[in-house]
């Protein structure tokens, strides 16, 4: 087994997204690259930038400082931007195997993906007459439009994908039905089975299952529910019934939850918007009885305490004595949870457990039946969309293994970076969390459109660049000289003399880059910035350049972290070039366009004090000292290269330029190596 | 460490004068840890040569290479195919690599990019001091572990001169008097004590120095002195 540590974002996300790779994009403005990233392990990018449970930002490292980043609404910007743009692949492969996924869900659509672009023949079987399971149907449309959802499926059907909807498992067909036509049989049907609390009065008429209840808001089947709702759980589908019900013009809604805010399975977040519309919380409370006659009028409550805590880590509620309580209620949702519909698997030959779920041989979802593998909430219970979205994808993987007869591949082990140390925690600046702009609560409680808004460019770009680069940082090669100018030079205290070479634990840099410019062996490279990126980003830009035939060129260098949106200033001579800060720029690099013909170079230096990494404008001083001696010295002169700190200055040297004229190397052959 | 440093870039440029193709050869180890002649120096060098040269309208080829020591034949002989594609080598090592690198080379002209300076220290913030002189008899367990033969500017070894104030050496008052440093270190009895034990004279030695190891010969004949 191979162990290389992956930043925890992406070491947490099921799917294994390259989260750093796409938000480092993103903080480079390029939302086509990040969604070309993005859409390399998920099909489903602008309903995960909306809905996912993001174990991303849990991980994320940034918390450490100030806030994780927020990865999820950087991932809608991406989605969002690039809407025009085509990414369609076609199979490079063609096989002749027909497989059968059930289920239209997460799971399903993942599987049909991958399979249909690993070359399969896939058709969907779907019980609704929409694909998509919970996606289309159980997530209100204020969380996540229809359309965005259609529209990512259709892009996953565009691959040639069948989809046969409204067929319903053991009652349009059998599994063995299925394997007649089909070689292979992905069941992921979800569990769609509402739970019930377990007391008196369940079966009164105004008590509804919440699932059960979004559904039928999602096909406009409306409801009649009266003033007070009361929704019992603390899951996503109960604050998404209690926020639905406050749209449809309920005036009394509250959230009864067993246990406190610390336990709820729905983020802070989601609570607050709930409540800032309306809704109410209740916590330490669970239900006795419903009571009414036929129809429910009012609920006997009990209070709870938290116990020790149980297997899943959380508190178990204890109701306490002689606390019980009365609420009226016109209807009751309860939201505490789904399994799945057991009849129809049994009835298909399926063994299944305790719980419902369906018995699988391991991580790749083989069943009893042969040919018929299973995955997602049919297997685990309900668990998140990108959970699924994994589960189908092992699946597709298993399924592709077993028809071409290969082996399972030894599964790299994956090993999260470390959290950062205490000592460099410190010297990291802290950068406030960019909250999602959204609609003002009085423009959302009578409808159902879109809640959150989306970052602007610039909110994009200034999350983004709150990223720490984990894992993107220095190393070091065996022609370290162990000169020890990394130790000495590091803003962090992250490099250390070791027995042979300097040690540079990855973990805890920072991905400045002034050791790599300071090392006089060439020994340290970036994994976010290599060398021959660098070369040939100054060629793009000197070659297009030149196409606009300007009299006098000069090639500027900024810092994104000090202007995020874009270069500084601009003027029809210049050119910029971004940097993520400017110690890391050497010498050379600073040199390199007077080579190619460039008449000014110029360098645009952070305010004093402002350094991401402290020291990046000291540094950046001296290899710009360097650079001019070496211009002085090769007799192209050293008032061709500038620091300037705004546009002023860069009035004068523009003027400077003009005075010295076109520079001598101009339209002569390149001498670089 | 050996400690050199770049030669002034109008005399590097003069000696190149008569030469169209070069390669600039870096040292992997002292000269790369005192920043002066490593890879990154090399890269900085042959792009200065090359710049300098187009804008005379005299253009030079400038190869980059460096190897891990200059002063060792195994290393010298991993660039010496590629080597005799050039006119000459520009060594960016100490005085013992540029002579080795000649040495191994024949033909091909060995040229100097560096001055080099004395065996040092570093303070670890981009400074170098001269603290041993080479002088094949060492006294450093008598004096305090500081070397008057390097560290006074009259390797005087039996006291200070008159002319030391205030703790500065009179010849350049940047420095410190190493009398006195010793003087500090040891204190008074231990002082005269290492004073006595001086006045023995010192025999200088008669260069070129060699070191022989009858131990570590193998089969062929050691080099010949290059």
């Amino acid at each position: 087994m191979t162990e290389k540590a992956m930043p925890p974002c992406q070491a947490a996300c099921p799917i294994r997204t390259d989260v750093r790779g796409y938000v480092s994009e993103i903080a480079r403005g390029d939302a086509e690259e990040a969604i070309r990233i993005i859409r390399r392990v998920n099909p489903l990018p602008s309903v995960c930038g909306r809905i996912c449970t993001r174990l991303c930002e849990k991980a994320c490292r940034r918390a450490q400082v100030d806030e994780p980043v927020s990865i999820r609404a950087l991932k809608r910007f991406a989605a969002d931007q690039t809407k025009s743009l085509k990414l369609l692949e076609l199979p490079q492969n063609s096989y002749n195997e027909n497989i059968a996924i059930v289920g239209g869900g997460p799971a399903g659509l993942t599987a049909a993906h991958d399979l249909a672009w690993l070359g399969y023949k896939v058709t969907i079987f779907e019980a609704q007459n929409v694909l998509g399971g919970l996606l289309s149907e159980g997530i209100p449309e204020y969380r996540l439009p229809k359309k965005l959802v259609k529209e990512e499926i259709d892009n996953i059907l565009a691959l040639g994908i069948k989809a046969k909807t409204g067929k319903l498992l053991g009652k349009d067909f059998t599994l063995e039905e299925l394997l007649k036509d089909y070689q292979a049989v992905f069941l992921a049907v979800g569990s769609q089975k509402s739970l019930l609390p377990r007391c008196k009065g369940s079966e009164l008429s105004g008590v509804i299952s919440g699932v059960e209840f979004l559904k039928q808001v999602n096909r406009g089947q409306m409801q009649i529910l009266g003033d007070s709702v009361l929704v019992i759980g603390g899951g996503h589908t109960a604050i998404d019934a209690a926020r639905t019900c406050i749209r449809l013009g309920c005036s009394d809604v509250t959230i009864i939850y067993r246990r406190t805010l610390d336990e709820m399975p729905a983020g802070p977040e989601e609570v607050e918007d709930a409540e800032r519309e309306g809704v109410k919380m209740m916590y330490l409370t669970s239900p006795v009885e419903f009571m009414g006659e036929g129809k429910v009028r009012s609920v006997k409550f009990v209070k709870m305490e938290l116990g020790e805590p149980e297997a899943s880590g959380r508190r178990r509620p204890m109701p306490l004595e002689n606390s019980e309580f009365e609420l009226q209620a016109d209807t009751v949702i309860s939201a505490i949870g789904y399994i799945p519909d057991a009849e129809a698997l049994i009835h298909n030959g399926l063994n299944i457990n305790k719980k419902g779920t369906v018995i699988v041989q391991d991580d790749t979802g083989i069943t009893n039946i042969k040919g018929v593998f299973a995955g997602g909430d049919v297997v685990t219970g309900p668990l998140s969309v990108i959970e699924a979205m994994a589960s189908g994808r092992r699946a597709a993987e298993a399924i592709h293994r077993h028809f071409r007869n290969q082996t399972e591949q030894e599964l790299a082990n994956v090993v999260a970076l470390r959290s950062l140390d205490d000592d460099v925690v410190k010297l990291i600046n802290k950068s406030e969390r960019k909250k999602m702009p959204a609609l003002p609560v009085k423009e959302r409680i009578h409808n159902f459109a879109e809640v959150d808004l989306g970052y602007t460019y610039e909110e994009a770009c200034r999350e983004a660049l709150r990223c720490l680069n984990c894992a993107a940082g220095a190393s070091v090669s065996e022609t370290c000289a162990a000169c020890l100018n990394c130790v000495r030079v590091c803003p962090f205290g992250v490099p250390v003399p070791g027995k042979e070479i300097a040690e540079l634990d990855i973990s805890q840099c920072q991905a400045c880059g002034i050791c790599a410019s300071e090392c006089p062996a060439s020994a340290i490279s970036l994994q976010i910035d290599g060398k021959a990126d660098f070369r040939q980003e100054l060629d793009q830009v000197i070659d297009s350049a030149r196409q606009e035939t300007p009299e006098i060129l000069v090639i500027g260098f900024y810092c994104r972290y000090d202007s995020p949106i874009g270069p500084p200033f601009d003027s029809d001579e210049l050119y910029w070039i971004a940097r993520c800060c400017m110690g890391g720029l050497k010498e050379l690099q600073i040199l390199y366009p007077f080579e190619t013909g460039v008449e000014g170079v110029l360098a645009h230096a952070c305010k004093k004090d402002e350094c991401r990494f402290r020291d990046g404008s000291r540094w950046l001083l001296e290899h710009i000292k360097r650079a001019k001696r070496i211009l002085k010295e090769t007799g192209l002169g050293e008032d061709r290269l500038s620091l300037v700190l705004g546009e002023e200055e860069f009035t004068s040297f523009r003027e400077r330029l003009n005075t010295l004229g076109i520079n001598p190397l101009r339209d002569r052959k390149k001498v670089g190596p | 460490m050996i400690v050199a440093e770049l030669k002034p870039f109008e005399e590097i440029k003069e000696m190149l004068k008569d030469y169209k193709k070069i390669m600039v050869l870096g040292c992997g180890t002292c000269v790369t840890v005192c920043m002066s002649g490593g890879e990154r120096q090399v890269e900085l060098l042959a792009f200065s040569l090359k710049m300098a040269r187009k804008l005379e309208g005299n253009e030079i080829v400038a190869g980059e290479k460096t190897i891990l020591r200059q002063c060792d034949p195994e290393f010298i002989d991993q660039i010496k195919d590629e080597a005799s594609q050039y006119d000459a080598i520009l060594s960016m090592a100490c005085g013992a690599g540029v002579q080795g690198v000649a040495g191994k080379l024949g033909e091909i002209p060995v040229l100097p990019a560096m001055n080099t300076t004395f065996l040092g220290l570093s303070d670890g913030h981009g400074s170098w001091f001269e603290v041993c002189a080479a002088c094949g008899n060492c006294i450093l367990h008598k004096t305090g572990g500081i070397c008057p033969v390097a560290r006074c500017a009259k390797s005087l070894i039996n006291g200070p001169c008159g002319g030391s104030q205030g703790g500065l050496c009179e010849v350049s008052k940047d420095n410190p008097c190493v009398w006195q440093l010793i003087y500090a270190r040891l204190g008074k009895p231990d002082l005269v004590r290492c004073l006595g034990e001086m006045s023995k004279s010192r025999t200088r030695p008669v260069n070129p120095r060699k070191m022989m190891r009858e131990d570590l010969k193998v089969k062929k004949e050691p080099t010949k002195g290059v």
